[in-house]
């Protein structure tokens, strides 16, 4: 037998002393039936839509359907052990989840309950995972980018603090690949992670978490997991639960980051929900309000001023903004961004990285589709150096696309169309980046400026990353000081034009690759 | 049940409306749980579902069982219950029939659970306390329950207020986990 540490008896008996023996009041209902976790309730009159309802055996269930002889509720956790006949007590309160900091390192269920053995979570806050999404008056546009420290989607799709940017692609295109590399450039930025896993299979969320520790990045992460052994229930709320301890930070005047992979089966799992709770099926069998159930998730994702900051924190935190910049990821079936969930997310989004299988399979990756993919606030937030000098990797990417074709007649192609050409098959090939290898604006820079300045045209395609490697690395160990530089600014100026064009042409002459 | 309290409602709110139009509340009361009575008995139910059996047989046999305890509208209503085929609806038409009443005339009934006998000045002092609290009459229906250990449970419809020591119990017992 082992004792709990809050099983001696002097806490024991101050709890005790602490107790409040006031009768309890409340209303009470009866379990009509029960079906694949879903509970039909006679009585409780006074329920609430989105109240918790709580069920014998500490369990708790979630009032979805109103109706007027009963209430119709989803069980959150194991049905088994609920029969029919069970009371059922209304709690008077909406779900609410633990938040705070102590959640930061951990793995916790869609219910905030730490599932990573690494003991209880030391936070006494708790907030509702339904809230309203803050007002108009209370946000500030998006003027700060967060970097994923991908070269192709910060010099090309840019993402700024309180943007919704949607990773959508095929199975196996990366997109859990970006979200990952994403969450690891945070380190040392204090932009807090959480990674919402709805789902996905137990093996591959146990892996996301070792990479994340591997590369030091679970300190500032918070990750929730809804796999798919669990109920639909607790899928469709993690989601939810993940936006409210993104927002803990947010309305603290910090930055946050969440990444909900994926939001397809977040809609599967309420599609499940509402078809067995008998609501019409609409499109697709969706019930009729599954774009209701993203666009108030991602409005939740956004960027609030100073003087709501200071509202919220009751006037502690003064002339800091807070923000929570949402990545949620879409899976396509077969490519096809016309189906309805991949519609609605697009058009909630500011914006899309769009990723290929085709290009994936040619060895492009990150798979990013430059001319599909957009991003419609970002611009205003991009680092001014990175926008200096991506402006010309998407022209020279978006000409190529159209001379991509003809490639194979090089020879009898003039002389301009042929050097457009070479250009961009050499941008494309130093847009590829390895797996967990984030890299800093100033490196970002380095690349893009060489790509630019056209220092990549006399390097064969076949050697292009090699000459980056070489490059970065010279840059590192010769140039520390002025990498340093544009990393502290990210300001563009003569100076630092100079500063790198210099840099590499000694490079070039006195290095190879 | 709760199809049942769906299906039931047109025909209490019918019934109530006839019953205030004559002002017979309480006999149709009276029939009603009769007839409820009737009803749940398992060899009446056996032959109301009964498809073999043709709703000519079956009203004469209902009626003859209810000769005397329901008047002409009576009647008429199990009339109309057999053509129908709602005749199993009727403990549902009485339950919710009793709601409909209790709502007009301003009570609620309170199931009273105590752990000790309690006195007629004790019951009169909680009455009067419920009715400020429910804004209601209350009607008390006292039982007893030693496994209450001490204090009263109260329930009133879909409320319910728990000032036992059971309950309280139960309750410490969810906080210190």
């Amino acid at each position: 037998m082992q004792l709990n540490p809050s099983e001696i008896s002097d806490l024991i008996k101050k709890r005790i002393e602490n107790f409040d023996l006031s009768a309890e009041a409340h209303t009470e209902g009866t379990v009509v039936s029960v079906t694949d976790g879903i509970v039909r309730v006679h009585g409780l009159s006074e329920a609430m839509q989105g109240e918790m309802l709580e069920f014998p055996g500490n369990t708790f269930g979630m009032a979805l359907n109103l109706e007027r002889d009963s209430v119709g509720a989803v069980v959150l956790g194991s049905y088994q052990h609920i029969s029919e006949g069970d009371t059922v007590k209304c709690t008077g309160k909406i779900l609410e989840v633990p938040v705070g900091e102590a959640l930061l390192g951990r793995v916790v269920d869609a219910l905030g309950n730490p599932i990573d053995g690494k003991g209880a979570i030391e936070t006494n806050e708790t907030s509702p995972i339904e809230k309203i999404a803050p007002g108009v008056i209370a946000r500030q546009s998006v003027d700060q980018p967060v970097q994923l420290g991908l070269k192709s989607i910060d010099a090309m799709i840019p993402v700024g603090r309180g943007q919704r940017e949607l990773i959508i692609g095929d199975r196996q295109t990366g997109k859990t690949a970006i979200a990952v590399d994403a969450i690891i450039n945070q380190k040392g930025t204090g932009i807090k992670c959480i990674y919402v896993a709805i789902g996905q299979k137990r093996s591959s969320i146990a892996n996301v978490v070792r990479k994340l520790e591997e590369h030091g990045a679970l300190a500032h992460t918070i990750i929730v997991v809804a796999s798919a052994s669990e109920s639909a229930a607790l899928q469709f709320i993690a989601p939810y639960t993940g936006c409210t301890m993104g927002e803990f930070f947010r309305d603290r005047g910090e930055d946050a980051l969440i990444i909900y992979d994926d939001l397809t089966k977040q809609a599967w799992a309420y599609r499940q929900v509402s078809l067995l709770l008998r609501r019409p099926p609409g499109r697709e069998a969706y019930p009729g309000d599954v774009f209701y159930l993203h666009s108030r998730l991602l409005e939740r994702a956004s960027r609030i001023n100073a003087a709501e900051v200071e509202k919220l924190t009751g006037g502690k935190v003064k002339g800091k903004t807070g923000s929570l910049t949402a990545l949620p990821i879409i899976e396509t079936q077969g490519g096809d961004v016309s189906a309805f969930v991949p519609t609605n997310v697009i058009s909630i989004t500011d914006g899309q990285i769009f990723l290929e299988s085709n290009l994936f399979n040619s060895g492009i990756r990150p798979a990013v589709n430059a001319g599909l993919s957009v991003s419609r606030v970002g611009g205003a937030a991009q680092t001014k150096i990175i926008k200096k000098l991506g402006g010309g990797t998407r022209l020279d990417l978006a000409q190529y696309r159209e001379l991509a074709a003809f490639a194979q007649f090089a020879s009898d192609l003039d002389e301009s169309t042929r050097k457009q050409i070479e250009r961009g098959q050499r941008v494309t090939e130093l847009m590829k980046q390895n797996q967990y290898s984030p890299m800093s604006v100033a490196q970002m820079a380095v690349s893009l400026f060489a790509a630019n300045e056209g220092f990549l045209d006399a390097v064969e395609v076949s050697k292009v990353l090699d000459f980056e490697a070489a490059l970065q690395s010279y840059m590192k160990s010769e140039h520390s000081e002025l990498m340093a530089n544009i990393n502290a600014t990210g300001d563009f100026s003569n100076e630092i034009s100079s500063g790198i064009r210099t840099a590499i042409e000694t490079f070039t002459k006195t290095h190879s690759w | 049940m709760s199809e049942l309290a769906t299906l039931a409602r047109p025909y209490a709110a019918a019934v109530f409306k006839r019953a205030k139009e004559t002002g017979a509340t309480g006999k149709w009361s009276l029939s009603l749980a009769f007839l409820s009575a009737v009803l749940r008995d398992e060899n009446i139910s056996v032959v109301v579902d009964n498809p073999k059996i043709s709703k000519q047989a079956l009203s004469t046999l209902i009626l003859d069982i209810c000769q005397g305890q329901v008047d002409d509208e009576g009647v008429n209503f199990l009339k109309l219950l057999v053509s129908n085929n709602r005749l199993s609806l009727v403990p549902s038409i009485a339950t919710l029939f009793e709601a409909y009443k209790a709502d007009d005339e301003g009570y609620v009934d309170a199931e009273v659970t105590t752990a000790y006998p309690f006195s007629e000045e004790a019951k009169s002092r909680l009455a009067e306390t419920l009715e400020k609290k429910l804004g209601k009459k209350v009607h008390l229906n006292v039982t007893e329950d030693q496994s209450l250990i001490g204090g009263v449970l109260i329930r009133a419809g879909d409320q319910v207020i728990d000032g036992s020591i059971r309950g309280q119990l139960q309750h410490m017992q969810k906080a210190l986990k």
